[in-house]
């Protein structure tokens, strides 16, 4: 019986791991070492990062594999795209998604775009860390969940894990994974716990899982609203609905054939998104469906998300905004 | 939170509709896109859906009332306990305006209204004969013509198991002619019974019967053609001679036959034409020449199935085919009505148009027959049988046959007189076992 820590404590062991394993990773980025915590001034034990998952780093691994950088997105991430384009396997921290804005050309227009133009001479094996997601009343600028755009980005993986045990399985796979990778971490999950195996294992990009069997209704969700549509299901089976929950854990690579196979199964599918409905994985999960499913279909697809609208301060209005069970349960009996 | 559930406007002509019945009650539970309201509107019956889930709380408009489109019909509240005023719920409820009413505000210039485009976030409405993709995929593979099938999803919508339950259906009828099959309810264990109802009625009118013989017998109750799920072969006419071969194609082994009404007219066909099939005949209120008060309930049967609907239809025949007594007991008349509403609503106006000329053409022409008949029978009459009252002479003319009169009881004597008939024929099939 594996032990319950929370998904910040696997997030750091998942760097701990990696970074023993291999000299070449190593970690940068605002207060990941804690800005108090050089040797130089001092102070051995850093604070580790806002939340804690860098803690610890900087004593095993020294200042010059765990770097606090200034408050310069665009730098920092610059500089590492050129380390991983120079031979190391950099882990950069974007504290929030939403400072996306001030440091999209790195990302954008370098790591996506480096082995592509340079023929595969080049690789970036970059992990950008970053958390995303409302729920702890941050406000509109540090709330949202912009790995749509990510996704959309030919170039870059996306991964959002909604346990602890696949945040420090997948934040392994993309350490070691050769090209860019966005790693997303639903901050309304970061003191979640659940069992996570000890030592060196990956969960492969690329592959969603069932974590709920159901016939009668499929419900797609990832990050937090993997346990919004298990909370829905419990409510489901009560009225007689058996309801299946697919956690799609990476957006790029996107399961497919999963998304499809649930489809098949039960004809109707409902996806489950924190972000807002425009140009989200909602409606992409949705096109999917209904380009290469048609046939499947024994009702519409349909998406839960939130309005189309910035993420409130207002605690009640949060709430409200979040899709519920309540929401997918009802929108379920609406389905036919 | 109170929910209103007001007259639908269905077309963009409809002005008003008329409530039919209520099928649930004030204060019993309801689901959201249960069926809890007829209405009628430009002879077409609707059934209206249940907007929300939670408690019928009040009825606003009595059956038989016609309204205007918008007006409220009734309230649905989420909880049976939480508070509620009629009063004001029916006060504080506008009624929607759609296309065509006049706007109350005269003076000001209404600009030409075309189709409205749905408010934002609306749901397009589903077009008549909406089936979903995986529905019509099913329907391919088991090569049935999707627009045949009934569709149980939200507003209408066929679904994928709407198909696996028609083709279930399908596949459990019997052929008994070439493109021909019939329905053919079968319960029990034994000695085949087939059971023929009569005319404009399916098997569901020996609901009184079937239980009692199935604890001794294998019942089958035989649909005819055009009636509830058998098929419904084009024709001019459906000839006695013609149901009675199908009820032949249908009896494998040499069954029991009870024939109610028209029912017993094929039956008395059958035991004449393919005597072999028929092991004991039991005739329920029969006629060989049908009267004149006959033939004109069936014209005015098929001129109000036609214009109206069963609900209309039931109030119509219950006097004709119930006795005096009945109809003076309100809740005994009240709960036959709505049973011989659903009974009626399974057989079409073209069906019936057809199987009355098969009767007109039929009537007579086995008057002198009767004594050709070789196999036990039993008759039961009716006392109060307004439609077919000569059942005595019947017997008189089948050699050997016994001939029970239930004194009280009308036309419909398997759904008036239930006892008495299922001793009596338990009696008659014993003695010939």
């Amino acid at each position: 019986m594996a032990r319950e820590i929370p998904m910040v404590a696997a997030i750091n062991e998942a760097l701990h791991v990696a970074m023993a394993a291999d000299p070449d990773v190593i970690v940068l980025g605002e207060d990941v070492a804690g800005g108090g915590g050089r040797a130089d001034q001092g102070i051995e034990e850093a604070w580790g990062g806002i939340m804690g998952a860098t803690r610890g780093l900087l004593k095993r691994f020294g200042p010059s594999r765990v770097r606090d950088t200034p408050i310069s997105e665009m730098g920092f991430l610059g500089a590492a795209v050129g380390a991983a384009a120079t031979g190391l396997r950099p882990v950069a921290e974007l504290m929030f998604i939403d400072f996306l804005g001030v440091a999209l050309d790195p990302l954008l227009n370098q790591a996506a775009k480096l082995r592509y133009m340079f023929g595969g001479k080049a690789r970036v094996p970059l992990t950008v860390r970053t958390s995303t997601g409302a729920g702890l009343r941050s406000a509109a600028q540090h709330s949202q969940s912009l790995y749509n755009i990510t996704t959309a980005i030919p170039g870059l993986k996306t991964v959002v894990p909604s346990t602890p045990a696949d945040a420090k399985g997948l934040l392994l796979a993309a350490i070691r994974d050769d090209d860019p990778v966005v790693f997303c971490e639903p901050k309304s999950l970061l003191f979640v716990s659940g069992a996570v195996p000890e030592g060196d294992y990956e969960v492969p990009l690329g592959l969603a899982a069932v974590v709920r069997e159901g016939s009668d209704v499929s419900l797609v969700g990832f990050g937090r609203t993997v346990r919004t549509a298990l909370d829905a299901a419990e409510i489901l089976a009560r009225e007689g609905t058996s309801a299946e929950v697919l956690d799609l854990r990476s957006l790029q690579p996107l399961d497919e054939a999963a998304i499809l196979a649930t489809l098949a199964k039960t004809g109707r599918l409902v996806v489950i998104d924190e972000a807002p409905p425009r140009c989200g994985i909602a409606s992409d999960v949705a096109a999917l469906c209904v380009d290469r499913g048609f046939d499947l279909l024994n009702a519409p697809v349909r998406r839960v998300t939130a309005p189309h609208a910035p993420v409130p301060f207002s605690p009640v209005l949060e709430d409200a905004y979040l899709p519920s069970a309540e929401r997918v349960v009802a929108v379920v009996r609406e389905m036919g | 939170m109170a929910t209103a559930i007001a007259m639908p406007k269905l077309g963009m002509t409809m002005q008003e509709g008329r409530v039919l019945s209520w099928p649930v009650r004030v204060g019993e539970r309801v689901a959201k896109g249960q069926p809890v309201l007829l209405i009628e509107s430009e002879k077409a019956e609707v059934e209206v859906e249940a907007p929300a889930t939670g408690v019928l709380r009040h009825v606003y408009v009595e059956p038989d009332a016609t309204v205007p489109c918008g007006t409220l019909l009734a309230a649905v509240t989420a909880a049976a306990d939480e508070p509620f005023d009629p009063e004001a719920f029916r006060q504080a409820h506008r009624p929607s305006e759609g296309p065509g009413r006049p706007s109350a505000d005269a003076a000001s210039p209404r600009t030409p209204s075309g189709p409205a485009a749905p408010p934002p976030g609306a749901r397009a409405p589903a077009g008549p004969g909406a089936i979903t993709p995986a529905a019509r995929a099913r329907a391919r593979e088991l090569g049935i013509d999707p627009a045949a099938v009934p569709g149980r999803g939200p507003g209408g919508r066929v679904v994928r198991e709407d198909v696996e339950a028609f083709a279930a259906r399908r596949a459990a009828l019997v052929a008994v002619a070439e493109g021909v099959a019939l329905e053919v309810p079968t319960t029990g264990a034994g000695d085949p019974v087939l059971l023929l109802p009569g005319f404009g009625t399916d098997v569901a009118a020996f609901v009184r019967q079937t239980p009692a013989l199935a604890s001794r017998f294998r019942v089958r109750g035989v649909n005819p053609r055009g009636v509830a799920g058998s098929d419904a072969p084009e024709a001019e006419r459906y000839d006695v001679a013609t149901l009675a071969a199908d009820a032949a194609a249908v009896a494998d082994r040499p069954a029991h036959v009870v024939g109610a009404s028209l029912g017993a007219a094929v039956a008395l066909e059958l035991a004449l034409v393919h005597p072999a099939r028929v092991r004991t005949l039991t005739l329920l209120t029969p006629f060989v020449t049908a009267g004149a008060r006959l033939l004109a309930v069936l014209d005015g049967w098929c001129r109000i199935a036609r214009d109206a609907g069963p609900e209309t239809l039931a109030h119509a025949l219950l006097p004709w085919l119930f006795s005096e007594r009945l109809l003076a007991d309100a809740a005994a008349s009240e709960r036959t009505r709505r049973g011989l509403a659903g009974i009626v609503a399974r057989v079409p106006p073209a069906t019936l148009e057809r199987t009355a000329a098969g009767v007109r053409a039929w009537s007579g022409t086995r008057a002198a027959a009767l004594g050709a008949i070789g196999v036990p029978t039993l008759v039961l009459a009716g006392g109060a049988d307004l439609l077919a009252p000569d059942g005595a002479a019947v017997a008189a003319a089948i050699p050997g046959a016994a001939c029970v009169t239930v004194a009280h009881a009308g036309h419909a004597l398997a759904l008036e007189a239930p006892d008495e008939v299922n001793a009596a024929i338990a009696a008659h099939l014993a003695a010939a076992s």
